[in-house]
């Protein structure tokens, strides 16, 4: 019965289904980017570049309405033009790149809102910030698979020099030239997650996916080659728990899937055994 | 081996010395002495080809990268960054061209020697200083860098750690590869009888570590 209930709605709607594997896809690949975007300490940066694509994507649908391929080629150009300009600025000016991307995402996100008032036609910016799973077409779904395994593909071959270059960048650039290449493919991943996530759940809503399941996982682990599968898990989890949660209490798909990744990351904090608070510890009383 | 000329650096374009002409042949050890803010460790960047020189050249008879390898001062590493001890090591092997068998034999014999094989399935939070040094030294002996750049070494290592060390640095002498180390340990380097390269705003001077000493006994503050 209980097992029922968990999966009919799957078996029953072709649209649940392909909410469910399009959600199932982003989360393995997007969570294991997030758990090198905190080891990077770039933890708020998935969330500037998601402000970051709007622009591009708005211009997309100016000129070319809702096209897929436009859409997530306008989403690329910006978030990697935008990443690329804050890296370029940090280099020059030594100003460091969270500075330079936090003062560059309100511009990318002001010249989105303003491009698509220019544009005239009604898209809905909320649809285009928060989405909506349930709407995944065939289009879309095979987009986030094919993104899904290139990013796990290419996050398998730069994973050592990346994990090298998070711990110790000064060592790497010592023994080879192959750090700031992993760092540009790494953020190329991100963008490319945050893009074609926010055709499904929504721009800020694929930054939880990709985050909150990452930080939780840091609560269970002190191993990378667990990490990076848990927070994977994880995220799964979360969607398929989520849609349930919004299909039958017939609530946004989107929040259901970020809140319940919330609640499992502050299960995690108060519960996890690496760093959680309940954690045995000795205490120092003063006297 | 290396042949400085010429050499300015500093940080946001200020020459932080005179110009600097120097000569290192390989298989030569010289440790850099000089006060806090004297551009010990940011000569080592520029050796290693992490920062450019404000002005003059560097020719050297290794590949940068690949040739060399630096060693950083080791609070630039997170202790908090979820891998073992082993896995950190290992990172000695990038761009060896061993077999998988010669490494695990390799990595073996380099844990045993910097004395870190009980240590090695440990997580990085929880080592001591000490032994987080000698894992980072140890990572260094991994690789087959000619020119070795080490920013501190002695740092946190207690009497039989700055032995291993120094039984170590001996060792790479003797297989022609060339050193260069920043140390405050003036006692350590006097004892040790090397080479070594003064920085200071006046001017940089390269001798024995004994006349460097010698002509300047202030110079002990370094």
């Amino acid at each position: 019965m209980t097992a029922d209930l968990l999966w009919s709605p799957f078996a029953e709607f072709a649209f649940m289904r392909r909410a469910l594997l399009g959600g199932v896809a982003l989360a393995c690949s997007a969570a294991p980017l997030g758990v090198f975007l905190i080891l990077r300490r770039m933890s708020l940066i998935g969330d500037a570049i998601a402000h970051g694509i709007l622009p591009g994507a708005a211009l997309a649908f100016w000129l070319f309405g809702l096209s897929l391929p436009a859409l997530t080629l306008g989403g690329l150009t910006a978030g990697l033009g935008m990443a690329g300009a804050a890296a370029w600025v940090s280099r020059r000016t030594g100003l460091r790149e969270d500075a330079s991307l936090a003062a560059l995402y309100p511009i990318s996100l002001a010249s989105g809102v303003l491009l698509l008032g220019l544009a005239g036609r009604k898209l809905d910016l909320l649809h285009l910030l928060f989405g909506s799973a349930l709407a995944v077409d065939a289009d879309t779904l095979s987009g986030m698979l094919a993104t899904a395994a290139f990013s796990l593909l290419v996050l398998a071959l730069i994973y050592r020099a990346l994990a090298l270059d998070s711990l110790d960048p000064l060592f790497l650039r010592s023994v080879s030239r192959i750090g700031p290449f992993a760092h540009a493919g790494f953020l190329t991943l991100v963008v490319l997650n945050l893009v074609i996530g926010f055709q499904a759940i929504g721009a800020l809503m694929v930054v939880g996916l990709m985050m909150l399941p990452a930080a939780a996982a840091r609560f269970w682990s002190r191993r990378l080659p667990v990490l990076l599968p848990l927070a994977a898990l994880l995220g799964a989890l979360c969607v398929w728990l989520g849609l349930l949660l919004s299909f039958y209490a017939s609530l946004p798909s989107g929040p259901c899937i970020v809140l319940l990744a919330g609640a499992f990351y502050l299960i995690s904090v108060v519960a996890g055994p690496v760093y959680g608070l309940l954690r045995s510890r000795a205490s120092i009383q003063t006297v | 081996m290396i042949e400085c000329r010429e050499l300015q650096w500093g940080a946001g374009g200020r020459a932080l010395t005179p110009p600097l002409n120097l000569k290192l042949a390989a298989g030569s050890l010289t440790a850099v002495i000089g006060s806090n803010g004297s551009g010990k460790s940011s000569l080592l960047r520029v050796l290693a080809g992490l920062d450019r020189p404000l002005a003059g050249h560097i020719r050297m008879s290794v590949a940068r990268p690949g040739g060399v390898a630096y060693l950083p001062q080791q609070q630039q590493i997170d202790r908090q960054f979820p891998i073992r001890l082993l896995e950190l090591v290992r990172g000695g092997f990038w761009g060896s061209r061993l077999g998988r068998s010669e490494r695990q034999a390799r990595l073996r014999q380099v844990l045993a020697d910097w004395g870190l094989l009980d240590l090695q399935t440990q997580g990085l939070h929880a080592l001591s200083g000490g032994e987080l040094q000698r894992a980072l030294l140890a990572r260094m002996s991994l690789t087959d860098a000619q020119l070795l750049l080490l920013d501190e070494p002695e740092a946190a290592l207690d009497d039989s750690g700055v032995d291993l060390l120094w039984q170590h640095l001996r060792r790479w002498q003797q297989q022609g590869r060339t050193l260069v180390l920043v140390s405050h340990n003036l006692d350590s380097l006097l004892e040790k009888r090397c080479n070594a390269l003064r920085i200071a705003r006046s001017g940089c001077v390269a001798a024995p570590i004994n006349q460097l000493l010698d002509r300047d006994p202030l110079g002990r503050v370094a």
